[in-house]
């Protein structure tokens, strides 16, 4: 391959070039990955996991709302109710606009029928009723529906962490594998870099210097400029062109 | 030493290498896998430092030893860090001792793993750690012989380092009709076996890996449980079949095939070879049946299976020997140091060594005897040299020195004795499986790095034969 000089050098370094560019654009692309992944997991897991603690906080309030109208705290129990019930209600809103999961739309459509059922026990008047202090009516009826709407929200949450635990795993992969091609490239490079060394001294400087000691020894008289380039490139020119510029200076001097 | 030759060849070897990850990269594509962009970046790595030597390297005649040497041993430590980085940058199970060791057992065709769920890799992985096995298998230099051009001298040096003098004796031809043979016969029995194997009911994709593995005497498997997995006594026999062949010197293999004379059925060698192997397959399958562990016919079928795929150093499972009587595990272990014949794909201390070192043992008897004899020894009736008597018994010493230092090492790292024993010498054999926590079924994660470290060392160090490595170190003095 008689590459010239000019030609080596830009090849050489559109290599380096390109291999930079290809580690470059790989890292990019794993990280903007790697940032979609965590968009996922923030908006997809998280609010519905956040949203279901809310909602189990709420329900655990409504149930002592219940017992206080049992004690026949009427004003009390009713406020802690309303109260609750806000609060649940749009923390299931967030859950409901959220649903990310396969079944977790039939999860929800669960959580909002017992939640229904569950209201209904404490929306109808419980104080001066034979409920009040009743607490058989509490354990058969309000507290049942209370357990199965938690296991409905507790479900809820689970299959939302066990995601999250999936896509972190995976995040933690992506997360590698962002990392990694740039930590090659870069010992690449530098091998890269020592390679072209070589290259540059073995091409450049070694022709070059030997180049130079040979026009020394032209003082002494040895009019011929010994060639050890085996390659055809520009340095093997100057060597040809130095040989005829002093075979014509030595036919001038015979001339004289 | 003129590096800008060494670095040329080096570049063919990572450009050869580069064509098998970019098949790896179109099933990473096709199936879309998490493991494109490792097999990409590791793809065009390949290439970029493959061509740059050629851009600035003329032409190169003639190799001096030093130069084959070096290029010997650099190219399989090449070859083997580029072949860990899909592993590294993919991630998993591995780190950077784990992809290392996957790769360097790989290329030297050892085929022991550090994973625990082979199965979780992507297919274009899978394939990657079967490509490994196929192109170590052989050996990537006679690959790059075969490639390398205007290079005719520079081919004698070069195959002169990379076989053996007991590997090059039953092939009489020229330096590139061997290179020629040795593919051929390589091809040839990858494209039998897979059909083979497909014909018996493996998909394409495990049929194409499993005979990468076994004509490689690799032993890398698709599935968890290797061979166990597909319950068939087919692809069982299929696998025996190939096994036994691929541990068989390929210039006799290439002789029985063109009816030369010097072929298989004349090979005193390959008698001896099969007689051995045949006993210890009995030996196994009638302590088993002694032992009540299995039937007659069952002590048979997992007996041969076991003995010929360690005795070939292939590696393939389809029970786990560790739980075996412990006679059984002392026949296996010898055939995990016999390892098979020179001029195979196998590795380790070669059949014809073992061969060569009891006559001359029984000469050096004789020569007790009658002080003035004169006595030769012949092997497939060839005189053979004293200098290649003296380098095999001086071979089998390094070889048993290496495998002492090693399992020494590993002792010092609390390993118990069964393990750290067994791996040196299934590792130095490139066997793959040894007993205790490395069995055949087992993997070699639970060790520590370190230990993994230096077992991948002694897979290089049978791989290439220890006199290359020790060459590469001692030319210069």
């Amino acid at each position: 391959m008689a590459l010239k000089l000019k030609t080596k050098l830009l090849a050489g370094f559109m290599l380096l070039v390109s291999l930079l560019i290809v580690a470059g654009s790989v890292s990019i692309l794993e990280f903007m990955k790697l940032s979609t992944s965590f968009t996922t997991i923030l908006e997809n897991n998280y609010k519905s996991i956040e949203a279901s603690k809310t909602m189990l906080e709420a329900l655990e309030r409504e149930d002592s709302g219940i017992l206080l109208l049992l004690l026949g705290e009427w004003e009390e129990g009713r406020k802690i109710l309303h109260e609750s019930d806000k609060v649940f209600m749009e923390a299931f809103t967030v859950a409901k606009k959220n649903i990310t999961e396969a079944n977790e739309d039939e999860l929800i459509a669960d959580i909002q029928r017992k939640y229904l059922h569950y209201k209904e026990k404490w929306a109808r008047p419980i104080v001066d009723t034979f409920k009040e202090g009743n607490i058989d009516w509490y354990q058969s009826n309000a507290h049942q529906e209370f357990i199965q709407l938690k296991t409905s929200i507790n479900q809820l949450m689970s299959i939302n962490q066990e995601s999250l635990y999936e896509k972190a795993t995976l995040l933690k992969d992506n997360g590698h594998r962002a990392v990694m091609p740039s930590i090659i490239s870069i010992i690449g490079a530098i091998l890269f870099s020592l390679l072209l060394n070589f290259y540059l001294n073995q091409q450049f400087i070694f022709p070059l210097k030997k180049l130079i000691k040979a026009v020394k020894s032209l003082n002494q008289g040895d009019f011929q400029v010994q060639s050890s380039n085996k390659n055809k490139d520009e340095i093997f020119q100057l060597e040809l062109e130095i040989n005829q510029m002093l075979k014509r200076i030595a036919r001038k001097n015979d001339s004289r | 030493m003129r590096l800008e030759v060494i670095f040329k060849i080096l570049g063919v070897v990572l450009l050869f290498n580069a064509a098998f990850l970019f098949i790896a990269l179109v099933i990473a594509y096709s199936n879309q896998e998490s493991s494109l962009i490792p097999l990409l970046f590791t793809t065009l790595t390949c290439i970029i430092f493959g061509l740059f030597p050629m851009v600035f390297s003329g032409k190169h005649e003639a190799l001096s030893f030093a130069e084959g040497i070096t290029v010997v041993v650099s190219g399989w430590v090449i070859t083997c860090v580029i072949g860990m980085l899909p592993y590294l940058m993919w991630g998993g199970e591995f780190n950077l001792i784990d992809a290392w060791f996957e790769s360097v057992s790989g290329y030297t065709t050892t085929g022991s793993t550090i994973l625990n769920d082979i199965e979780a890799l992507p297919k274009s992985l899978l394939f990657w750690r079967s490509a490994t096995h196929w192109i170590g298998g052989v050996g990537i230099i006679i690959f790059v012989l075969l490639i390398l051009p205007h290079a005719r001298n520079a081919r004698i040096t070069l195959l002169n380092t990379e076989m053996s003098e007991l590997s090059k004796s039953n092939f009489h031809y020229k330096a590139r009709t061997t290179i020629q043979i040795l593919i051929v016969v390589y091809v040839g029995l990858t494209l039998v076996e897979t059909l083979l194997l497909r014909l018996a009911g493996m998909n394409w994709f495990d049929a194409i890996n499993h005979a990468f593995a076994t004509i490689a005497t690799g032993g890398f498997s698709t599935k968890n449980s290797s061979i166990a997995y597909f319950e068939n006594v087919w692809i069982e026999v299929i696998i025996m079949v190939f096994m036994l062949l691929s541990g068989i010197h390929f210039g006799l293999i290439f002789g029985t095939i063109t009816g030369s004379r010097y072929n298989i059925f004349r090979s005193k060698v390959v008698r001896s070879y099969v007689v051995i192997m045949f006993l210890g397959i009995m030996l196994v399958a009638l302590k088993l049946v002694i032992n009540d562990f299995y039937s007659w016919s069952e002590s048979l079928r997992f007996a041969s299976f076991q003995v010929i795929s360690v005795g070939t150093t292939t590696g393939f499972a389809t029970v786990d020997t560790a739980i075996w009587p412990v006679f059984t595990q002392m026949v296996i272990i010898y055939f995990t140091i016999q390892c098979a014949m020179a001029g195979s794909t196998s590795g380790g201390l070669k059949f014809d060594r073992v061969y060569l070192f009891i006559k001359s043992v029984k000469k050096q008897i004789q020569l007790i005897k009658h002080p003035a004899g004169v006595f030769a020894i012949k092997m497939e009736n060839k005189t053979i040299s004293d200098s290649l008597e003296r380098q095999t018994m001086l071979f089998v010493v390094l070889y048993v020195f290496t495998f002492f230092i090693t399992t020494l090492l590993l002792t010092t790292m609390d390993i118990d004795l069964t393990t750290a024993f067994s791996a040196s010498i299934a590792t130095l054999g490139n066997v793959g499986p040894g007993f205790g926590n490395v069995s055949s079924l087992g993997n070699f994660d639970g060790l520590p790095n370190l230990a993994k470290f230096i077992l991948s060392l002694n897979m290089l160090l049978g791989r290439l034969e220890i006199y290359s490595v020790i060459a590469l170190f001692t030319i210069r003095k």
